[in-house]
């Protein structure tokens, strides 16, 4: 993947995976809308990307944040409706599994799992998007699937 | 189109709207067909600034309009609107002339004087490389100004495909001889296999 030099390139290189995130993170497609929104008008206002070849973990950092921000302001349990809609193509996580994590985790776990475990970013991607530590990262996705399981009982 | 998809592409349409009314926007661009395959057309603040053969835009392109008017570079449909109707228009022979703004101020100003040059040859009609040159004021600048032809980087509105070699060749083409053959076939019904005699050319 090239080096974006504008912000049609940012866009067209990641709008897909971040709205899927988004959806996965917020189980609701006018929620995703408004985390897809505000996190490519956040990275547009703050251009350029802070490291060159880093721009996916940033707007993976930045995506968070909002869906966290947003998740603090409604004060409101997820909606699960459109969860089916972002079902991961890969890696085996079923849409039960998925559901049940984003049903029993809290926001900062719920991201570091879907990030891990479901758009298959690598512990070191986790850590810069969450911007915490490998070993933390590592810590969380572990906390996250423990939870999953737990609930899945 | 998954639904994914159209959730996105609904999402970057108000997306796109909001850019726009932030002033984030500074060239919009969208990929328009043609006889040849898709053109990514590029317009910005003062005009057209692009047309490029092919999906994608070139890199030299791209970091000259960064260059110009920052990242702000943004898919746009509407913004090339017009553009786009006019190439169809000139696909289909209903148009022997553009009447867009095109902004060459990105570009230095010998290639804009060249392609000054360039713009006001008539629909149909054909110049060399030699005489572009000597128009330009400097007759010894003859492979300077082929260069500043061949980075044209709005061909067809500015028609560099319609300068040709002085042995009456076709010379060049960004976008292939094969399309600089059908644009010319287009505006001039035929082109003679190997070209033009000398003679013919000497007279333009």
């Amino acid at each position: 993947m090239t080096h974006p030099t504008t912000f049609g390139e940012l866009l067209e290189q990641h709008e897909r995976e971040i709205f899927a995130y988004a959806l996965r993170l917020t189980g609701d497609r006018d929620d995703a809308d408004d985390v897809y929104q505000d996190t490519f008008l956040a990275a547009f206002r703050a251009w350029p990307p802070p490291r060159r070849g880093n721009e996916r973990a940033w707007l993976y950092r930045i995506a968070t944040n909002k869906a966290i921000d947003r998740s603090r302001r409604a004060k409101r349990l997820v909606r699960l409706g459109d969860l089916p809609l972002a079902a991961p193509e890969r890696d085996g996580v079923s849409v039960a599994d998925l559901a049940m994590a984003v049903k029993t985790l809290p926001t900062g776990q719920r991201a570091a799992f879907v990030l891990r475990k479901v758009q298959g970013l690598s512990y070191a991607e986790v850590s810069d998007a969450l911007e915490c530590s490998e070993d933390a990262a590592r810590s969380r996705v572990a906390v996250a699937m423990k939870k999953v399981k737990e609930a899945m009982r | 189109m998954t639904e994914l998809d159209g959730l996105v592409t609904d999402a970057r349409e108000r997306l796109m709207a909001r850019a726009r009314r932030e002033g984030l926007e500074t060239v919009g661009y969208r990929v328009v067909d043609s006889p040849f395959g898709p053109l990514w057309v590029a317009v910005g603040p003062r005009g057209l600034l692009n047309i490029h053969y092919g999906a994608e835009p070139s890199p030299l392109e791209l970091r000259r309009i960064v260059r110009a008017y920052g990242p702000g570079v943004l898919p746009d449909a509407k913004r090339v609107d017009t553009v786009a109707r006019e190439l169809d228009q000139y696909w289909s022979g209903k148009r022997r002339e553009f009447d867009v703004t095109v902004d060459l101020s990105p570009l230095t100003p010998f290639q804009r004087k060249v392609l000054a040059v360039t713009a006001r040859v008539p629909y149909g009609e054909l110049i060399t490389y030699a005489k572009v040159a000597h128009q330009t004021g400097n007759d010894k600048a003859y492979r300077a100004a082929a260069g500043a032809i061949g980075d044209n980087p709005i061909p067809i509105v500015v028609p560099c495909h319609r300068v040709v070699a002085s042995d009456g060749t076709l010379g060049g083409y960004a976008g292939g001889l094969d399309a600089k053959r059908r644009l010319l076939q287009l505006e001039r019904g035929s082109v003679p296999r190997g070209g033009w005699p000398p003679a013919h050319l000497s007279r333009i």
